[in-house]
Formats: structure tokens, C-alpha cells, sequence
């Protein structure tokens, strides 16, 4: 399992009036899944090492590779969650990875932050 | 060691290999929400005092619009003036209805200088609310062909 680098910072900085922020996307970088030989599927699961603020979501969503499923946006805690499954025996495939982050108006204002994710390959 | 078990212990270590495989990968993600304060007004209304009851001054005129708000700061404030003051005698009011949480000054008189309309406006964001125009004139103020003003709300951001 590999990723192409951190993606950029997401930041929030406006709203249509009457509705919440708008959020933010960024879908720069990738992952590179590689799986034995051994006759089984797998699976890739996300987390976050730390929760994020009141009222601000970090949603994942990883592209999968050929014969896998997508499970699509994922919101990140520090549950590990599935993002692909099925992944086949011997695969070795790089797809997208696409960040959102969301806030609500109540959510406030927050400073600049950091969260990081893991990536991990297991078996079912 | 006979073939058998030279097999197996083959086998071991290729399982192993697999299961070595399953790995993780870390990614750091930056995030960051600034401070919010935004405002819409809709409409253009128009006000047309052209009556009046016998022995009082002409009969105001209403409009209404709406309004909508987000902010995520707390005791936000809306103002509101007009470019230029209103002809003598002429008055144009306004009442902004406030959000969830938040104060209502009422109807307040329109001129260059701002006042306060809304107070308290706290994290949320809300829309389709009321605004009400009113235009009242005496009679001293006569005649008054149509003329405008352009209302400015602006939205100050709290905390």
C-alpha cells in the first residue's frame, strides 16, 4: 500500500447566504494497492487518528480498482472504515483518492489543523 | 528431511510472505475554516404614498422582501444605510426580521448614517426571512416625483 504524497490543504472560507459553508474537494492524490497471490479478496479501510471538530466532516472517497467495489463517501473517525472491497488476489492498481470537507455554520471557526489517515490493506 | 517436509515448510514461508504483505499507508491532511459572514437581500421593492385621510398625513406605503444569512461567529450584526438621506419630510423604514437567537431592532428610520439592525447573530445560517419596507411622508413634504436609494446591509462578524 502507497500513496502519492498529502494532498493540499482544505479550507473553507465562504457560504451562500442561507446556507451552510461551502465545502471544499481535493482529488490530487492516489493510492497504490498491491495484493498477494494467496486466493483470497481484500479489503482497504480508512481512519483518522483523531476525531474531527464538532460539526466538521472529512469524507473520503476511494476509487477502486478493477474487480473491486467502492464502497463511496466515507466520513472519517478514528473507526477504521471500509473504503474498497473485493479487492481481487494480485492486483496492482494506483486510482484516485477525493477528500471533502464540510462544516456547519455552527461548527465556528477553526484554525488550521491536521489529521492523519491510515490506509491498510487487510483480508475480510 | 524428507520431501514431504521440505514441502511444507516451503509452503510456511510463502504464507507468510502474504501475510506480511498487508501493509498501511498514511496520508496527512491540513484543514482549515475561516471566519463566514455573508448576507443577501432580495428584491427591489417599491413604495407609492398616494392617499391620505382627510385631516392626517398621507398613508405610509409597505413593501417587503427577504433576507438570508450565514455566519460562523458568534454576535454577528447587520447595518444598513442609504447613499443619501431622504427628502425633508419623507421617511423610509425598515424592519429586518431576525434570525434564530438573534435581535430585531424593529423598524428603524433609513439615513447615510448606519444602524444597527440585528444583533446577536450567532453560527447558523438561515434564509427566506422578512424584511419590511415602510414609506411615510407628511404633508409638508409635497410632492415627490419617483426618485430611489439603494439600501447597503452590511454584515459585521463577531467573535
Amino acid at each position: 500500500m502507497a500513496v502519492s504524497g498529502n494532498p493540499g490543504a482544505l479550507h473553507i472560507t465562504t457560504a451562500v447566504p442561507g446556507s451552510q459553508p461551502t465545502s471544499v474537494s481535493n482529488n490530487a492524490t492516489t493510492y497504490t494497492v498491491t495484493t498477494p497471490n494467496a486466493n483470497k479478496t481484500y479489503r482497504i479501510t480508512a481512519q483518522v487518528n483523531a476525531n474531527m471538530p464538532v460539526g466538521v466532516t472529512l469524507t473520503a472517497t476511494f476509487a477502486a480498482p478493477a474487480g473491486a467495489t467502492s464502497v463511496g463517501p466515507v466520513a472519517l473517525d478514528v473507526t477504521a472504515r471500509n473504503v474498497v472491497t473485493g479487492v481481487p488476489k494480485s492486483t496492482n492498481s494506483t486510482q484516485s483518492i477525493t477528500y471533502q470537507l464540510s462544516g456547519t455554520a455552527a461548527a465556528g471557526v477553526i484554525a488550521s489543523s491536521t489529521r492523519m489517515v491510515t490506509l491498510t490493506v487487510i483480508t475480510p | 528431511m524428507t520431501a514431504k517436509r521440505i514441502l511444507s515448510t516451503i509452503a510456511l514461508v510463502v504464507s507468510a510472505a502474504g501475510a506480511a504483505s498487508a501493509q498501511t499507508a498514511t496520508q496527512t491532511i491540513t484543514f482549515q475554516i475561516d471566519a463566514i459572514n455573508q448576507i443577501a437581500f432580495s428584491g427591489s421593492p417599491s413604495l407609492v404614498i398616494n392617499t391620505a385621510t382627510a385631516g392626517s398625513n398621507p398613508t405610509g406605503a409597505t413593501a417587503a422582501a427577504t433576507w438570508a444569512v450565514t455566519t460562523n461567529q458568534t454576535g454577528a450584526k447587520i447595518t444598513a444605510s442609504i447613499g443619501s438621506n431622504m427628502p425633508a419630510g419623507l421617511t423610509l423604514s425598515v424592519n429586518v426580521t431576525a434570525p434564530a437567537g438573534a435581535t430585531s431592532a424593529g423598524s428603524l428610520a433609513l439615513s447615510t448614517t448606519a444602524v444597527d439592525l440585528v444583533t446577536s447573530i450567532t453560527k447558523l445560517a438561515q434564509g427566506s426571512m422578512a424584511v419590511s419596507y415602510s414609506l411615510s411622508a407628511t404633508a409638508a413634504a409635497g410632492v415627490v416625483s419617483s426618485t430611489t436609494r439603494t439600501v447597503t446591509y452590511t454584515i459585521t462578524g463577531g467573535t
